[in-house]
């Protein structure tokens, strides 16, 4: 097996594990338990750290999209998001357009 | 939701993993932000252990989700059934139809709307995945692209809820850090450092009101 198939079957393990923790403790444990604050804290911070590396320096084939157009791509997405009022989808589609566009615009 | 699961299966293919590889993600992993982490770790040719570490902590929400919905799935013995599908789309379905719903009907209701769900996410994986080597560069890399988008309208919406913003800030500033730390252990030390800091920011004792 490879590093990517471990890391795969342990993912998997631990998720399982996560899971029935929860299922376990379902209605022993309040909502806003310490231990469920730090695992929320930690999720959140982890997304966003994922999410920023990868508009702003991005491995492999977005790594060949300038930075103004994965910013386009950001701005024009999050415009779209913000004026449809919350509706992912064609907010989605118009920040990939933007993206497109200030690449083939960019050069 | 199927646009998530059909660039993820690009993003499979673009790395060089197998069809297998990707539908194991995708079914039993589930949650897509440790999908998406996972991958850039193990695809980048990290060790398993930063990559797991990285993908459990995008994926830490399971435990509250689960915590949440376990009262509504009914007995303790049933429930089980419902374990595999604890994921984003199903758990805010069930969270805001299963308590207008009578007792009995509950976990029934969950199953059929979490594996129907389950199953698009699947074809929609393979479906990615198969067509990524057919379609030109730039629109690969445009597709790329959907799955941070759609996390960072996602974050920014969650934003306004109690507790969210510190973490989500935290995470942005800790990015540096991961890019410099660089490898497969960067992503996984900014989340656990950047989401414990931000704990600690909200837990800090509040001022006493000056008189």
């Amino acid at each position: 097996m490879s590093q990517a198939d471990w890391a795969l079957a342990l993912t998997i393990g631990i998720g399982v594990a996560l899971r029935g923790l929860g299922l376990l403790l379902g209605g022993a444990l309040r909502p806003d338990h310490p231990g469920i604050a730090w695992a929320s804290a930690v999720s959140v911070a982890t997304l966003a750290a994922f999410v920023t590396l990868a508009i702003a320096a991005p491995a492999g084939l977005l790594a060949t999209v300038p930075l103004a157009a994965r910013l386009a791509g950001l701005a024009g997405g999050g415009l779209a998001f913000w004026l449809l009022r919350g509706r992912l989808l064609p907010a989605m589609a118009v920040g990939l357009a933007a993206l497109s566009l200030a690449r083939n615009w960019t050069g | 939701m199927g646009a998530t699961f059909l660039a993820f299966g690009a993003a499979v293919a673009e790395a060089g993993l197998s069809l297998p590889w990707a539908l194991l993600c995708t079914g039993a992993v589930y949650g897509m932000a440790g999908q998406l982490v996972l991958l850039q770790v193990a695809a980048g040719g990290g060790a398993a252990m930063p990559a797991t570490i990285a993908a459990t902590a995008a994926n830490a929400r399971f435990l509250p989700m689960a915590v949440a919905i376990a009262p509504l799935l009914g007995r303790a013995g049933r429930r089980w059934w419902a374990l595999p599908f604890i994921a984003i789309t199903p758990w805010a379905a069930g969270m805001r139809v299963l308590p207008s719903l009578p007792e009995a009907a509950r976990l029934p209701w969950f199953m059929g709307f979490a594996v129907a769900t389950w199953s698009a996410a699947m074809l929609t994986t393979a479906a990615g995945h198969l067509a990524a080597p057919l379609l030109p560069p730039a629109f690969r890399a445009a597709l790329l692209f959907a799955n941070p988008l759609y996390f960072a309208l996602l974050l920014a919406a969650d934003a306004a809820r109690p507790g969210v913003a510190p973490a989500l800030l935290a995470g942005v500033l800790a990015a540096p850090l991961a890019y410099v730390v660089g490898g497969a252990w960067g992503l996984p030390l900014a989340g656990l450092l950047g989401g414990s800091l931000a704990f600690l920011w909200l837990r800090r004792p509040a001022r006493l009101p000056r008189g």
